[in-house]
């Protein structure tokens, strides 16, 4: 297996008043094509701020991240939108659709911003909604759905571009355990069946029992990078 | 792009209250421009016939001298062939009739007192056949016959000035072309009023031969020409210019634009209200849209955020909010349009008449006309000013740090 994503001694720091927060202090890991990921840690570990350097929505102070070949850090903002748009999908803890569009039309939106035919967009949400067990929620909009068939519409946006990543911050944190455990598995089902490489944070400690593999964070840093032998291959 | 479009329409209603809001601010100011710029058009259009049916014309020739004339010796400079002049014009395409004329200046007394007059003599059956009226407001109207050589019309304030009534005799003294002074005796046929006070002091009508009698002399002053039409004055213009050129004397055409003087002052006036209008609609819209979209989307923050991190390019988010403000200002402007002409129909159907404005004397019926321009133009006013204030907004939308925006609460 490659190297889908290279962290390479990462730093990330804000401006506080007069002062800095270190999120993230000299991180570095990587993640191959096609596994499933978990990045532990409580609150205030540097999880998202990790998420988000390698979904290419945040720049890192200094170190680099190498994202399928390519050094993000070089990339030109537009280059890096045009990225996100063919190589990563997100899940978000709020699900964050769009409220005026059905579950369909959410799914169907990063094609259209792909510029995929109408036809092959329906086609290829109808799939991905399918796949996370939704279909017959199609027409639905957000407002009628629960908070865990909004985060199944969700997963189906993020994988219906087949990207080469799913990035997905806190996706359980809004649900209830039994939706939360059943939105895992699905996640992991779709790594498994599609071979899609999927990263998420949490800090449900719940959660982590069927993960091949989990990075922990505490303040900024990697201070664990454990693998699940049995639960490796499924 | 249609998906692109179908979220745009469907954010419109995101906020219904805000949209509606912005819809009636939208809609009251399309509503506005046309009720008063269907006004002003009913206004203009109406002084516009006014002066033409009142004895302007659509066309009046002259000799070429005729601006150079002197005032008191006005035939000098004369068409002295008017005849042959008028046959020529008759035989163009939309002229519905040609009526000889002599305007003329000149002092007249009952005896007792005396008054500066401005004269207008005229073939009282070629004015009749033109549909030029006269408002009478006592006596006859002065007609063809023999009779009516001796007989006057003068105007309602000249006679009250000189203390004359229908049937008094008046003498009229003018400068004949030799420079000597004439006068001729006349009866009071019939009081006017054309509305305008200044107007009714001074005027004195009588029939041409009176005047050709009074000013020894054969010419007339100017042809006046009626057509079918007064929007085929220009095509009747260009065709009588050649015409004319193979005549022996020289001769000028004027459009009655070119004579109107108090008509050209009150079409500017009222195109300047107008623009005054459009403008504070214009900034009304921009200023009260920018603070509404700022707060959409500021609503929307998130939103935006999620669409920035899956990879939509920036330009598209300033397109999709611009896009909204723009489909918001269709709607507002299909609204206004609605409301004004309804409103317009409602009012015309009133009767409403308003106060005679200042230098008349009669009251003016208050009538909105449906002018297809002005709906155009205030509709794209408005369209624009949304899609201008959109700007701002949107600009800002595009430049959102994508993981401020997604922490956006």
């Amino acid at each position: 297996m490659d190297d889908l994503v290279s962290v390479e001694a990462v730093s990330r720091r804000f401006p506080l008043d007069h002062s800095e927060v270190r999120a993230l202090d000299d991180a570095s890991l990587s993640v191959e094509r096609g596994e499933f990921l978990a990045i532990a840690g409580p609150s205030g570990s540097g999880k998202s701020t990790l998420l988000n350097l390698m979904g290419c929505i945040d720049k890192p102070t200094s170190g680099r991240i190498v994202l399928d070949g390519e050094d993000t850090s070089k990339l030109s903002p537009a280059r890096l939108s045009a990225f996100r748009r063919e190589k990563i999908g997100f899940v978000f803890q709020t699900f964050n659709l769009i409220p005026v569009f059905t579950a369909r039309e959410n799914v169907e939106f990063p094609l259209l911003v792909q510029g995929v035919s109408a036809d092959e967009r329906r086609h290829r949400a109808m799939d991905a909604l399918e796949s996370v067990g939704i279909a017959a929620r199609a027409q639905h909009r957000p407002d009628l759905l629960s908070g865990g068939e909004r985060q199944r519409v969700a997963v189906a946006r993020a994988i219906v571009h087949r990207p080469a990543l799913v990035l997905a911050d806190e996706p359980t944190a809004n649900l209830d355990t039994h939706n939360a455990t059943q939105l895992i598995d699905l996640m992991r089902e779709l790594n498994l069946t599609l071979g899609l490489t999927f990263i998420f944070s949490t800090h449900d400690q719940r959660l982590l029992e069927h993960t091949p593999r989990i990075i922990r964070l505490c303040d900024g840093q990697v201070v664990e990078d454990m693998q699940h032998a049995e639960v490796v291959h499924g | 792009m249609a998906k692109f479009l179908l979220l745009a329409f469907r954010n419109i209603f995101r906020n219904r209250r805000r949209t509606l809001m912005t819809l009636l601010m939208v809609g009251g100011g399309v509503t506005g421009l046309l009720l008063a710029g269907g006004y002003f058009a009913f206004m203009t259009h109406g002084l516009r016939e006014d002066t033409i049916r009142n004895g302007l014309g659509h066309l009046q020739i002259f000799t070429a001298e005729h601006f150079r004339r002197d005032e008191i010796r006005v035939l000098d400079t004369g068409i002295e062939n008017w005849r042959q002049v008028a046959a020529t014009v008759r035989t163009a395409p939309h002229v519905h009739g040609v009526a000889p004329r002599i305007e003329f200046y000149g002092m007249v007394s009952n005896g007792q007192k005396s008054s500066i007059f401005m004269g207008s003599a005229v073939d009282p059956d070629a004015e009749r056949s033109l549909g030029f009226s006269t408002f009478l407001t006592a006596g006859k109207d002065l007609d063809g016959d023999q009779g009516s050589d001796v007989e006057a019309l003068i105007g309602a304030g000249l006679a009250k000035s000189m203390n004359v009534k229908v049937g008094d005799g008046l003498t009229l003294f003018a400068v004949t072309s030799d420079g000597a002074l004439n006068g001729v005796d006349v009866q009071i046929a019939g009081i006017v009023e054309s509305g305008v006070a200044e107007l009714d002091a001074r005027y004195l009508r009588i029939t041409l031969p009176s005047a050709q009698r009074l000013l020894q002399s054969d010419r007339i002053t100017n042809l006046v020409v009626g057509l079918d039409d007064t929007a085929n004055t220009d095509a009747v213009y260009n065709e009588l210019i050649p015409r004319l050129s193979g005549l022996p004397q020289r001769m000028t055409v004027k459009k009655w634009i070119d004579l109107a003087t108090y008509y050209k002052q009150v079409h500017n006036l009222f195109n300047g209200i107008f623009l005054f209008m459009g403008v504070i609609v214009f900034f009304m819209v921009l200023m009260s849209s920018v603070n509404t979209l700022l707060m959409a989307m500021f609503e929307r923050t998130r939103e935006i955020g999620t669409m920035l991190a899956m990879g939509t390019p920036r330009a598209w988010i300033i397109l999709l909010l611009m896009a909204e403000a723009t489909l918001l200002g269709v709607l507002g402007a299909a609204g206004g349009l609605a409301a004004g002409n309804l409103l317009g129909v409602l009012l015309n159907a009133s009767g409403l008449h308003l106060p005679p404005p200042p230098g008349y004397t009669v009251s003016v019926p208050f009538r909105v006309l449906h002018v297809p321009a002005m709906m155009v133009s205030s509709s794209i006013l408005v369209i624009v000013s949304l899609a201008l204030a959109s700007i701002l907004p949107a600009v800002r939308a595009s430049r959102l740090q994508i993981v401020e925006a997604l922490a956006h609460v």
